[in-house]
């Protein structure tokens, strides 16, 4: 058996994974933080 | 054990799915992140932060 990974992803199929873990990832701090900015416009909470 | 690299982040952020397999986890971790956003919603609404607070 080759050297395998803790969880059995290649080091090819990890960073292809992250690759797209980042922009899902990107894209929901963007939505929330626009959801943030919405908020303190239309009630700021201090 | 100190002999192990230390891992250089964010460029060794990728490897995170060497240890843990999204095709096992990756629900897990979307469902915990939708658990506390539930949670904050529920405390913000709950001290009275909701609409037209």
């Amino acid at each position: 058996m080759a050297e395998q990974s803790l969880s059995g992803l290649t080091d090819q199929q990890a960073k292809e994974f992250h690759e797209q873990f980042k922009v899902t990832y990107t894209a929901f701090v963007g939505l929330a933080a626009l959801a943030h900015l919405f908020v303190i416009a239309a009630n700021p909470w201090w | 054990m100190s002999d192990v690299a230390k891992p250089k982040n964010p460029e060794d952020d990728w490897k995170i799915w060497l240890v843990v397999n999204p095709a096992t986890w990756l629900m897990p971790i979307l469902l915990t992140v939708l658990a506390v956003a539930i949670a904050v919603h529920w405390v913000v609404f709950a001290v009275g932060l909701g609409w037209g607070a």
